[in-house]
């Protein structure tokens, strides 16, 4: 098991905004985790990565209890995360964001290769300062930022928020390409669809607790996921 | 003229160097140090110790920044503790206040103890010529000083991974610790850091000018002037910011005098602020 999260709630000062949630990832797996704006999706995934203390339940790594874990340490144990806000270094350049997500190593030139052909335009821009790339160049540069770890679960949180269609689908389309190389993938996702084509299997996330769970195909089918998330009558 | 403008660089170079410290704490953790100039006092203190007690001046200025470093840390280990477990504007003014009581009980130590006490570094030989301009050899080994000093601090920051896990701190503390950054350590690194600039700015400030007991709010209000100007968070920033004031500063001096020049040089700064919230290289928040 990569990643097993049990009865876990997390929330911020006014109380919880998750509660009791189950879910797990097996290695080689990619599995999203779907729900509405507000549903609790950004909650739990930051409770995860230890970017917030989970109030109570337990989150285990790999058979390791990382419960509580700073998100710094986290990532050097292998989940890297790419959050819906990018979170990138804005005045450092394109290649000096990459070689910070190898941190404290410096970057090597395997990885670094992976991520070009897997994002030309990074490659292409490399001495371009952060801020001055468009949004669906920045999430990119974060997808690839947060590869330079070469982490063995990667978490994304909403990759396509404010993306065009075109570069959403080309974000799932790389991400598609690292499944396939063997990467663990774990992606919350409003865009329902492009997430179902990615996942072997899913989570329905509804007011901060688990409401449906399933393989992408029993989802797809599941008439209450249709009206609500496929744009289905 | 010319003249007036190699004293402003000197001047500048001393200002950017005085700001660097200040202004990489505030960029990094939001904290701001208003003891600062104490520790360059302090640092001081230890040079004229350490030469009381026979200790040629090189050395003692060793001591002193070895002495200015484990300042930084212990304020880093003691009173900036309840600081840091604060966020946003609580931060920046608890640490102000915590920071001026600080400086307010080392001023009234140094002062009830060793009122007299003073620092001027004398550096050997005669003036010498540059472009034409004459200048005391003291100045000209003072910049130089400034000089490898901030090339050395720009190439940390811009060349090393750990000059660059800094950056990104200041950059954006989150995206830090996603990396795999404690922004803690950071912090505390940049203290140490900047502690050691602190008795750096003494022993260059003392080979132009008295530094005495009575020297440390003179010296962090200057800081903060500049990093100000510059914008928080940015050596380069601060070093530009210093230069330009720097420049001012001294040509008012020549040409309208001493009275009036410490005032051109605070409008100069209200303006820029004025114009430039954010300061010369700072980023809008």
């Amino acid at each position: 098991m990569m990643l097993e999260v049990r009865g876990l709630a997390a929330g911020y000062a006014g109380g919880d905004v998750v509660h009791a949630v189950d879910f797990h990832v097996e290695a080689g797996e990619a599995v999203m985790i779907i729900g509405s704006n507000g549903a609790g999706k950004t909650t739990l995934f930051r409770s995860v990565i230890g970017l917030l203390t989970p109030s109570a339940g337990t989150v285990e790594f790999e058979g390791n209890d990382i419960t509580g874990m700073a998100a710094h340490r986290v990532v050097r144990l292998g989940i890297s995360f790419v959050p819906a806000e990018r979170h990138l270094f804005p005045r450092m350049t394109v290649e000096e964001n990459l070689a910070l997500g190898a941190y404290p190593g410096r970057p090597d030139a395997e990885t670094t290769s992976v991520v070009m052909d897997l994002f030309p335009r990074l490659a292409e821009r490399r001495r371009q300062p952060a801020a001055t790339m468009s949004g669906g160049e920045q999430q990119m540069l974060a997808m690839g930022r947060a590869l330079m770890a070469r982490p063995r679960l990667l978490v994304l949180d909403e990759p396509t928020t404010g993306l065009a269609p075109k570069l959403a689908a080309e974000a799932y389309q790389a991400l598609g390409l690292l499944k396939e190389g063997g990467l663990t993938v774990l992606v919350a996702e409003q865009q329902v669809p492009l997430a179902m084509a990615l996942s072997d299997r899913g989570y329905v996330l509804e007011n901060g607790a688990i409401r449906k769970e399933g393989t992408s195909a029993e989802l797809a089918s599941d008439p209450d996921v249709r009206h609500a998330y496929l744009g289905v009558l | 003229m010319t003249a007036a403008i190699f004293d402003g660089i000197v001047i500048g170079l001393r200002f950017g160097l005085l700001a660097a410290g200040l202004t990489l704490v505030y960029g990094l953790g939001g904290v701001l140090l208003l003891a600062y100039g104490q520790v360059t006092v302090i640092s001081a203190v230890v040079i004229i110790f350490a030469m009381d007690a026979g200790i040629p001046a090189l050395p003692a200025v060793g001591l002193a920044l070895v002495a200015g470093g484990f300042m930084g840390l212990v304020l880093d280990l003691t009173i900036l503790r309840p600081v840091y477990r604060r966020h946003g504007e609580a931060r920046v003014l608890l640490s102000l206040l915590l920071t001026l009581g600080v400086a307010f009980i080392v001023d009234g130590f140094l002062n009830w103890r060793y009122p007299l006490l003073g620092l001027t570094l004398r550096i050997g030989g005669g003036p010498i010529e540059i472009i034409g301009v004459r200048m005391p050899r003291g100045s000209v080994v003072a910049s130089a000083i400034a000089i490898v000093a901030m090339v050395g601090l720009l190439s940390f920051f811009r060349w090393t991974t750990l000059g660059r896990a800094a950056r990104s701190v200041i950059e954006d503390q989150e995206g830090a610790r996603l990396v795999g950054i404690d922004p803690h350590r950071m912090l505390r690194l940049i203290l140490v850091l900047s502690g050691v600039l602190a008795a750096l700015v003494a022993a260059t400030q003392a080979m132009v000018r008295l530094i005495d007991v009575r020297s440390g709010f003179e010296l962090t209000v200057f800081a903060l002037i500049v990093t100000v100007v510059g914008g928080l968070g940015s050596v380069t920033g601060a070093l530009l910011a210093g230069i330009i004031l720097g420049i001012i500063y001294a040509i008012a001096l020549t040409y309208i005098g001493t009275s009036l020049s410490l005032i051109i040089l605070l409008a100069a700064a209200a303006i820029t602020i004025v114009i430039r919230p954010a300061g010369l290289l700072g980023v809008r928040e």
